[in-house]
């Protein structure tokens, strides 16, 4: 009876969602489907109500309720005690959902890189990292092959030439390349500005090392050479999805593309002179207690799609 | 320095030298009893630190045990994808407490550090090529961390399920805290040094708080240590801040050092007592040598008596009086001195008795024959003439009055011949005694030499009198000296026969004069100049042979000197030294 209950949507209750980013404005965050914004608290929390006007009809949830800032372990803490129902996922927590809870993930969204300073100017250094970092093993440990390993700065399922950009580690030729320099133009500092990522970051700094650079993790809030930043593909087509990124990542902007050849030489040369360093592609990826169904809670791009939810509170 | 003061030093010395051999000796022994037990402390922080480096490693043996026969690590072993069990080493070291956890596979590529996170998929190399690892027991490992590197105490264990292997290498950091688990005896502390840089870097020398103020004091000894692989030992600091530490190389696998253990032993005790003896020392070693001075000074005083007795005889005897003895008073070798030196004395005057009296008879020998020969020159023509008279009386009386004037003539001519010798004689029998008065000798030897310039010049002698303007006045008995002046020159007159130089001078001699009286006649040898000065003895063929005899007599009685230096036939000098 109550499994059959289950099946069934229904109108009502709170959704409570957790996010360890903190938008600083509604316009950035952007209104999900079918509801209106009751409450906005800059960076702690956000309130929204369903729109009973809704194009497509009233979603079932009456509003969803979203804690921001909230770091990727105390959501995960609090999807464990209930006090969460729809939380992010880090490779880590995803190791250890238990079987039968619900996850969804998105596409390859978000393009984790590294992005250099003006401070290091010798092409050689940066390329040397580039050829440095072991994307295989932080993609199989690390981000437990969440996502795709990566040159390109857009994603294989936005361009279909990503895979021409090798991505593929070369130890020797990185120390060849910093042969010739002195131990301070081989020192360099490196920021995670995530620290969900400080792991990522101490791997890059031990594979470095191989490659006889000295780089050292610095907090995210102070000055580094380079940064470990991810920029969020938000348009489904190419030249404005390179566009976008090129501006998150301070790049020039990209010539407007005719073809795929023109859209691969405008991302070819941006990558050139190993300013920004491409890592990974890798989804949104939540989870839901057990009082949430329906879904899934985003869409192929990674947008809110709460108006599929409802939420059952069990006896 | 007088023989008595000379005991005393000897006792004062002999006393220090004592005390100071005993010292030396107590100090050494003490010494060596002080080293011997600090060994045997050194040797128990040993057997400590062995025993709790054992029974750590046994611990950390254990648990790496439990952690490969756990099921996480089964299913890593047969996992196709470790990947999953990334973070596994944290949580398991974690769990187990330990320090240093790595799960890795068994083509030697990390799945999980919990030590170094980020070092999964690199190899672990040595872990495969040890083919017995559960047989080995834990050792020390160098182990690299991401900010730095320490020294571990290490145990590796497999966990095989059918032909999947997973290594199990989990430890403990070697740090302040093991080192606080050790607890030495009073004046002893513990130190580490963990070998991890090229060269030494004094923040890994630690003590059961952390890193040790003055660690560079110790960098020779831990680098010869390092160098040598075998124990070393060195003394830090002087005197009580003394610090001796011993340090033990502490081995990893393949044997090489990547730790020093050092026990560093306080000489403060060492020197103290030290000092105390030394203070014993002293305080006895002056007692003894007050107390020597007071018993040799009572025990010198009874040797040194009878020593200080016979000196004083002997200084008698050498004084004439030969007849002083010295009082017997012990049967040890100083009365047989005594005993001696008496038997001695007594010897002296019997034997001075004796030469006196040959002497005497001697003299009066001597006498007799000069006598005889003296009287019996003029006794021969006197006989002559009186056996002429007697003659011409008898058979030529015409011839009488003449033979018999002649005869008176010669008669009273060798009577006062015989006359004058006797003379002679009897002046040198009554030599008187001399009458003392200052008298210049620059006065007295001009006007001599004055007297004798006629007889000086007959004889062809040129005469040099150089007197000494600087001469003092001396006491003595300016007629008895002219007299000794004139024997000089008529002796000097007597051996220049063919005439020469004569030449008497003066000399100022300080508070004295000395009177010189040279010729450059025939000379003499040496056996006529010991014997010139005995009466009657003459190199001449004529006088008394008495001449010389009363100069030497004169200048005794003056306390003087003579001496005669000759050389034949180059001349003769006589120097009188006086005052």
């Amino acid at each position: 009876m109550a499994a059959g209950a289950a099946t069934r949507p229904h109108y009502g209750g709170t959704l409570r969602v957790e996010m360890h980013q903190a938008p600083p404005s509604p316009e950035v965050f952007g209104v999900p489907q079918g509801f209106v914004l009751t409450s906005w608290e800059a960076g702690r929390r956000a309130v929204f109500a369903a729109d009973e006007n809704a194009p497509g009809g009233r979603p079932f949830l009456d509003a969803v309720e979203i804690q921001m800032a909230r770091s990727l372990r105390d959501q995960s803490v609090d999807l464990e005690l209930g006090k969460a129902d729809i939380v992010e996922l880090s490779p880590a927590e995803l190791r250890r959902q238990m079987a039968g809870r619900k996850v969804w993930s998105s596409s390859p969204v978000r393009l984790m890189a590294l992005a250099f300073g003006p401070r290091i100017a010798d092409a050689r250094v940066r390329e040397a990292l580039a050829l440095a970092v072991d994307r295989t093993a932080i993609h199989s440990v690390l981000l437990q092959k969440q996502g795709e390993i990566s040159g390109a700065l857009l994603p294989q399922w936005l361009t279909g030439y990503a895979f021409l950009f090798g991505a593929a580690a070369d130890v020797a030729r990185a120390q060849s390349l910093v042969a010739g320099l002195s131990p301070a133009d081989r020192t360099l500092s490196l920021a995670a500005e995530d620290a969900a990522n400080r792991g990522i970051a101490d791997r890059i700094q031990l594979n470095a090392r191989d490659a006889h650079l000295m780089v050292s993790v610095v907090p995210s809030s102070g000055i580094a050479d380079v940064r470990l930043v991810e920029a969020r593909i938000a348009f489904a087509d190419a030249p404005h999805a390179l566009a976008s990124v090129a501006v998150a990542f301070g790049l020039p902007e990209p010539p407007a593309a005719r073809s795929p050849e023109e859209q691969y030489a405008a991302e070819r040369a941006l990558l050139d002179g190993f300013r920004v360093i491409p890592l990974f592609h890798l989804p949104d990826v939540y989870g839901a207690g057990p009082r949430v169904q329906g879904g899934p809670v985003i869409s192929p791009l990674g947008e809110w799609r709460f108006d599929s939810l409802w939420v059952e509170d069990r006896p | 320095m007088m023989f008595r003061t000379r005991l005393l030093l000897i006792f004062a010395v002999a006393v220090a030298a004592a005390v100071g051999s005993v010292e030396l000796v107590v100090s050494g022994r003490a010494r060596q009893a002080f080293e011997n037990m600090e060994a045997r402390r050194v040797n128990a922080i040993v057997a400590q630190f062995d025993k709790e480096f054992r029974r750590r490693g046994d611990e950390i043996v254990r648990t790496v045990e439990g952690i490969a026969a756990s099921t996480t690590a089964a299913e890593i072993a047969i996992s196709p994808d470790p990947e999953k069990y990334s973070l596994e080493g944290g949580a398991l070291a974690a769990t187990n407490r330990l320090d240093l956890l790595e799960l890795v596979a068994g083509d030697g590529a990390i799945v999980s550090s919990a030590q170094w996170p980020a070092r999964f998929s690199y190899k672990e190399e040595w872990l495969p090529s040890e083919p017995d690892w559960p047989s080995r027991p834990a050792f020390l490992k160098r182990e690299e961390l991401p900010d730095a590197v320490t020294l571990a105490l290490v145990a590796v264990r497999t966990a095989a399920v059918g032909d999947m292997k997973l290594y199990v290498a989990g430890g403990r950091v070697l740090d302040s805290e093991f080192i606080a688990s050790l607890v030495p005896p009073q004046g002893m502390r513990v130190l580490l040094y963990r070998n991890l840089a090229p060269a030494f870097a004094p923040a890994e020398l630690i003590d059961a708080s952390g890193p040790i103020a003055s660690a560079t004091l110790l960098r020779p000894l831990v680098e010869q240590v390092e160098k040598q692989g075998s124990d070393g030992l060195r003394t830090i600091g002087r005197g009580a801040s003394a610090e001796t530490f011993h340090a033990l190389p502490l081995k990893g696998r393949e044997n090489d050092v990547l730790g020093v253990l050092l026990i560093g032993s306080t000489r403060r005790d060492l020197v103290e007592l030290e000092a105390s003896m030394l203070r014993t020392a002293v305080v006895v070693a002056v007692s003894g040598i007050l107390m020597a001075i007071v018993l040799s000074w009572w025990a010198t005083a009874r040797i040194t008596r009878p020593v200080q007795r016979l000196a004083e005889s002997a200084g008698r005897v050498a004084a004439g009086d030969w007849g002083a003895t010295v009082e017997v008073a012990s049967k040890d070798e100083i009365g047989q001195l005594a005993r001696a030196f008496n038997r001695m004395t007594h010897e002296l005057v019997e034997q001075r008795e004796r030469l006196v009296q040959a002497e005497r008879v001697a003299a009066w020998r001597e006498l007799a024959r000069r006598l005889a020969h003296e009287l019996k020159n003029p006794l021969f023509p006197l006989q002559i003439t009186v056996e002429n008279m007697q003659r011409a009386r008898d058979k030529f009386p015409e011839q009488f009055d003449e033979v018999f004037r002649e005869g008176t003539s010669t008669l009273l001519a060798e009577l006062s011949n015989l006359k004058q010798i006797i003379g002679r004689f009897s002046d040198f029998a009554k030599m008187p005694a001399p009458e003392i008065q200052p008298v210049n000798f620059n006065e007295l030897v001009t006007e001599t030499m004055r007297l004798f310039e006629a007889q000086l010049s007959k004889a062809r002698i040129s005469a040099s009198v150089r007197p000494d303007p600087k001469l003092p006045l001396v006491h003595a008995d300016a007629e008895q000296m002219t007299r000794v002046l004139r024997n000089l020159v008529l002796n000097a007159v007597d051996a220049m026969p063919q005439g020469g130089t004569l030449t008497v001078r003066t000399i100022a001699m300080g508070a004295g004069v000395r009177l010189e009286v040279s010729d450059t006649g025939q000379g003499l040898t040496p056996e006529e100049c010991e014997r010139l000065f005995t009466p009657y003895y003459t190199t001449k063929t004529h006088g008394t042979g008495l001449g010389l005899a009363i100069v030497q007599s004169v200048v005794s009685d003056h306390k003087g000197r003579i001496a005669v230096e000759s050389e034949k036939g180059k001349g003769t000098t006589f120097r009188i030294d006086l005052g």
